[in-house]
Order: structure tokens, then sequence, then C-alpha cells
């Protein structure tokens, strides 16, 4: 009937498979945008063969429409079209676990109250058969007074029932504009459950029951003792991981690199030309590259993790530990997102509701390793700790690595510890932690994930790193040495004088210039200081940097650099991503203050303990 | 009936019990309301039966329970508010 746009809004529980199902509808059209306004993840797909033009938003996970947090509230406001700019959904698709119908039904009540047209999904809907769940759906749906169907995210053609209604429904279904109002609290949450009870005792058989390997894997999980044995596990499995599964793939990528820069090299007449694209171009973005390895594989560790059910736990597990400092276990997700990247780490930390808590979680994420450090400690510590074996599996190099983890973990811990002050806690904000039946994470959407996170890595090569190894190149060159100079041409450039006017500053933490000019750009991007320094000290390859920083480095410097590294807030983005989620320019001023003190300190202290013992 | 309601977060590991009340707790100061109805919400609702799987490290803090088939886990505080009836063992 209408070519006009059909917008429909995938609704659902935390943890109710929703954004898997997004995931097999949209396929690889989804894009990933922020509201207007807000730093929030917007995901949007379009979804085809509907005959006409339609798209589907993937919503935040929320419980209710009543009582929110700030994630839940987005949910809401885009639920209602409150979001600028933007009309309510047309259509919503209600998604429900079907394991756990209860809780979704509820939720799928209270939106029935707001008249929208609706579809349900009953997800997850193979295991919950396996559980012995019969659901009469025709039955459901006939109650209801909607189309309810069964998917299963995981398979390929699980979600084929869900289409068919979809495009029932994009036939029917007039695009409206506008927002809604949020209707008074229609009935006691007494009555809700009550009336779904009556619904499911008429349409759904055999009560939901988890089976037994689920609850013994949880004794082991959330034991007090063994189950922080195991997070502990865990997390060095993958700092390992990311070290040792990393290096053929990473010497395989250096190696092309290397042999493109000869080949491309021999190709071009020695000249300016030669030198821009041999020493500036491949040196510099191969220089970043390399570490894409190590990056996969720290996201496909988080992302399992998150996929699977776990990461809950682990919030549970340490929710009182982190009490202590003033934080929660609802800030343990925050913080591990944080190892991939501050910015969604950040943003994460909408699902915290106590406003004190978030402000804290916000200003101590940035202390987890996130994967652009990588690239630096991976450089540093491959050119200055030797490849050992401690305790007959550990590599010390590795080991190293887990030692940074770790400085950034405690040093966040004490930062809240102190920053918490004298404060003595009045009111509490509840934990109401969900923690969701173990599921093996989705092949498919895991994948996509995956490629998500490598093409954001390569872009940012691709745009802002290409860029700066550019202008790096161009300071590093100009102006030439005079005739008849007799130190490297390098320190006659923009680029030397550069890092000589910093150079004192830094002078008490040992520091040369070379080192000081890489931290400008660095600024963009904390992987830059990589390509930075190759390109000062002009050597492509990782090894052949290595060997030169090796050469030319002190280790208590070299210690020292890396301790900057943990503190230091090296990043635009992070500062400003804080700036807008805390909306408040003495925090973001605090924030990075207190960071770049920390590491002027810590660089400082490391130097002259290192100097000491060696 | 003898009728001695035990808050959530004194039930030992593994016991079973039926919500009689979701009681007010001045640790939430003036959220409190807002919690009450979030347990609620979430399942926790007089009749209900809960059972308890397991405690954090430290005292009984956090608890995680199962309520309708799911697990959450909950803070002493939030527990407290609880009210239930044991079952017989």
């Amino acid at each position: 009937m209408s070519s006009s746009l059909l917008r429909f809004a995938l609704v659902g529980n935390p943890n109710c498979g929703k954004t898997a199902l997004f995931n097999c509808l949209t396929g690889a059209r989804a894009k990933v945008a922020n509201y207007a306004g807000v730093t929030v993840e917007k995901r949007l797909g379009s979804l085809a063969g509907l005959g006409r033009p339609a798209e589907l938003i993937d919503l935040p996970g929320t419980y209710s429409l009543y009582v929110a947090s700030p994630d839940e509230q987005v949910a809401r406001r885009v639920i209602l079209g409150e979001m600028a700019g933007e009309a309510a959904p047309d259509v919503l698709v209600a998604v429900v676990d079907a394991t756990n119908i209860k809780l979704g039904l509820r939720l799928v009540l209270e939106l029935q109250a707001l008249g929208l047209p609706m579809i349900l999904a009953l997800n997850l809907a193979d295991t919950a058969r396996s559980r012995g769940i019969t659901i009469d759906t025709a039955m459901l749906s006939q109650q209801l007074g909607m189309p309810v169907v069964e998917t299963v995210a995981v398979r390929k053609n699980g979600v084929a029932d869900l289409q068919t209604a979809l495009a029932q429904c994009a036939r029917t279904a007039g695009s409206r504009s506008g927002r809604l109002a949020l209707p008074e609290r229609a009935e006691a949450v007494e009555h809700l459950y009550a009336r779904i009870d009556t619904l499911l005792a008429s349409s759904v058989s055999a009560p939901s029951h988890a089976p037994a390997w689920q609850d013994r894997l949880d004794a082991l999980v959330m034991h007090p003792v063994l189950g922080l044995v195991l997070l502990a596990t865990i997390l060095l499995l993958m700092f390992q991981a990311v070290f040792a599964w990393a290096a053929p793939v990473m010497d395989a990528i250096d190696g092309s690199m290397a042999w493109l820069g000869e080949t491309v090299g021999s190709l071009l007449p020695a000249g300016i030309l030669h030198d821009f694209v041999v020493d500036g171009l491949i040196a510099g973005v191969g220089g970043v590259l390399v570490f894409l390895p190590q990056i996969i594989i720290l996201f496909a560790f988080i992302l399992a993790l998150e996929d699977s059910g776990y990461l809950p736990r682990a919030a549970f597990l340490l929710d009182r530990l982190m009490r202590g400092v003033g934080l929660s276990g609802r800030s343990f997700i925050p913080m591990l997102s944080s190892f991939a990247c501050a910015v969604p780490g950040i943003m994460s930390t909408r699902s915290i509701a106590d406003p004190k808590e978030r402000l804290l979680t916000i200003l101590t994420a940035p202390l987890m390793t996130c994967s652009a450090r990588l690239p630096v400690y991976a450089l540093v510590i491959g050119a200055f700790v030797p490849q050992h074996t401690v305790w007959g599996v550990f590599n010390l190099q590795g080991l190293t690595l887990f030692a940074l983890y770790v400085a950034g973990i405690v040093s966040a811990a004490l930062v809240a510890w102190v920053m918490r002050g004298r404060q003595v806690v009045s009111q509490g904000f509840p934990l109401l932690l969900e923690l969701p039946n173990y599921r093996w994470p989705n092949a498919y959407h895991f994948a996509l994930g995956l490629k998500e996170r490598a093409w954001i890595f390569l872009r940012r090569v691709g745009t802002i790193i290409l860029a700066l190894s550019i202008v790096l190149w161009f300071l590093a060159t100009f102006p030439h040495a005079p005739v008849g100079a007799t130190l490297p041409a390098i320190e006659y450039s923009f680029a030397g004088m550069l890092g000589k006017l910093m150079q004192p500053l830094f002078d008490p933490l040992g520091f040369n210039w070379q080192m000081c000019i890489a931290l400008i750009p660095a600024m963009a991007a904390r992987e830059v200081a990589v390509s930075a320094l190759a390109t000062v000290y002009a050597v492509g390859g990782e090894d052949a940097l290595g060997g030169a920083l090796a050469h030319d480095w002190a280790l208590p410097v070299a210690l020292a650099y890396l301790a900057w590294f943990v503190y230091a807030p090296q990043c635009l983005a992070t500062i400003a991503v804080v700036r807008r989620e805390t909306n408040s320019r003495q925090a973001t001023v605090i924030f990075t203050a207190y960071l770049f003190g920390l590491a002027y300190l810590g660089a400082l202290l490391v130097r002259h303990i290192a100097a000491l013992w060696a | 009936m003898p009728h001695t309601a035990t808050p959530l977060h004194q039930l030992p590991k593994g016991a079973r019990a039926t919500i009689v009340d979701i009681a007010s707790h001045s640790h939430f100061g003036e959220l409190d309301a807002q919690v009450t109805q979030r347990l609620k919400e979430l399942g926790f609702l007089p009749g209900a039966v809960l059972q308890v799987i397991g405690f954090g490290l430290f005292g009984a803090d956090p608890v995680a329970v199962r309520i309708n088939g799911t697990k959450f886990g909950l803070r002493r505080s939030e527990a407290a508010k609880i009210l239930t009836s044991v079952h017989p063992a």
C-alpha cells in the first residue's frame, strides 16, 4: 500500500538474545550510529524482502517502562518517540526468552498498553523445547491479540517465521509520526503477574527447569573461592593468548609489510617520493596494522564471555570487593569493556543507577589497559623483556604484560577508594543483577561482532593513523639537514625541534626527544606512538624498530615509558566521551589532570626504582 | 499457622521459601518504593517460591536466588526487604 519507510523496534529484557536476533534479521546491513545528543549506540539495520522499505532498531535491554536505569530510559524514550528528531516506531517486535517467559511477558503486557501494533518473538524456542517446555503459540497469540512466532536466533532459518510475520505486518501497518504518551501504570504488578499466570496456564506446559549442568556449573563459577580462581585463570589465559597465539599471524603481517616496503621501494626511484611511500606510508601504517591479530583475540574473549552469560556472574563475585572502593559489581562490565576500549566502556556505565558510582566508574575505567595501549606495550616488551619461560608454563613477556594490566586495575581501585573519600553511604542503590542461563555463543553473532571490531580498527588505520603517519613523516623530513651536517637528518627537522622543545619537561623521566615526539600523535590514538617511533627512528618492521629501541633506550627509561602509558589519558576520544557522559567540565578537567599527574609520577618512580635495581 | 517471616538474607544456601511480603528498608532512603517496585517487576511477589543458590565471597553478600526459573544476584540490603516463610527441608 505505502512505500514510506516502516520502522520496527526490537524490545526485550536484557539477555533475551535480542541482539543475536537483530543480527539474523538485518545481517551485514546493520550500522551503528549514535542517537542525536546522547552517546548511546543506536543499532539500525534495513529489513529486506518486506515489499516496502523498512528498518529495524535494536533497543537497549529493559525490564520495564516505568522504573528505569539511564540505559532503560533510552529504550523508553525511543519507544515513546521522545528522542530528538525521531518519531515513535511503527511496530514493536517484543522479544521474550522462551525459557524465561514470565519475566518477558510482563514487559509485553506493559508495551501492549501503548497501543502500537506488536509482534511477539519467542526466542530460544529450541532450548525451551529441549527442556520440555511446550508453548501453544496459536493459543497465546489469540489471547494476547498479536502474532506470536517462535525464533531460534542461532539457526539460519530460525527467523523465517518472524520474517513472514514482519512482511504481513508491513502490508497493513501505516507509518506514524509524533510521540506517544506513557499511560499511567494501568494495573499493579501483582495483577499483571496474575494475568500472566492465567495466560500461561492455558498455553504453556511444563515448568521451566534449567538443566542440571547449568546449576552444577554455577556451583563452580559462583563459588566464593573457586569462582575467583576461575576468573583469574580466564583473565590470565586471555592475556597469554593475546601474546602467544597472535605471534605467528603478526610475524606474517610484519613480513609482508617489509616485503611490500622493499618491493615498492625498488620500483620507485630514490628520492622524496620513495621516502614518503616507504618510510611514511608503509612503515607508519604497517607498524599499527600488525596489531590487528592481538586486538581480534582480545575482542574474541570479551565477546565470548559476554555471550555465554559469564559476565554477570563475575560481577556477582566481585560486587562485595568492588563495593569496598566505592564501585559495585555493575562497574565490572564497563571495566572489562574498557580493556578493549574505554569509549564503549564509559558508555556502558549507563546501566549503573547510582550517579556517584557511575562517575567513579567513568573516571577510573580508562585505567584499564585498552587495546590501543597494546601495540605500545608489545613493542617495548618485545624489545626489552627476554622470551624466558617462567615456572614451566608462562612466558616472561606475557607475565610482564599481565603485570601492566594488574597495575592498571590496582591503580583504578586505589583511585576510586581515594576519590570516594570519607563519604558515608547514606542511600543505597540496588544491585538486582540477573544471572542469565549459560549458552553457547552464537557463531554468526560472534563472527559479526568480531568483524565489526576489526573493521573499526582497520578504518582507524586507514584514516586517522594514515593521516597522522603522513603528518609525522612530513615533520620528520622537513626541513632537510644542511649540507655537511654531521648528525642524523631528523635532528634538523620540525619533529626534532618539537621533541627537543618538549624534552626538558620529560627529562626527569629520562625520556629522550624521540620518545617525546611520539607522545604528540599518541594523543589522537595511543597506538600511533609506535608508527611515530618507526618514523623518527626511520625503521620499518616491528623487529627492526624493537632493535633500534633496545639500542637507544636504557631499560629503566623503557619501563618508565610503559608506566607513562599505563596512566596518561593519551586519547582525545576518551576525554571527549568523559565530557559528554559526565556533562561536567570540572569532572573532565579533574579526569585529565589526575591521569597526567599519575603518569608523570608513575614514570618518575619506575625510572628511579628500576635504576636502583638494575 | 505459626508464621515468623525470615528475611531472605538470613536463609541458608539451598533453602526454599515462599515470599510473604516485600518490606520497606531504611537503607534505600527515598528510593525504597522504587526498589520495591523493581523487585516486584522481576517477580519477587508475595506467593512466589524462591531458592537460595549461592553467596558472594564475604558473608552472604550478595546472595544468588532462583525465582520463576530465573536467577538473580541481590545484595544483603535488597534481600533484607524480602520476607519469606521457609519450607521445611
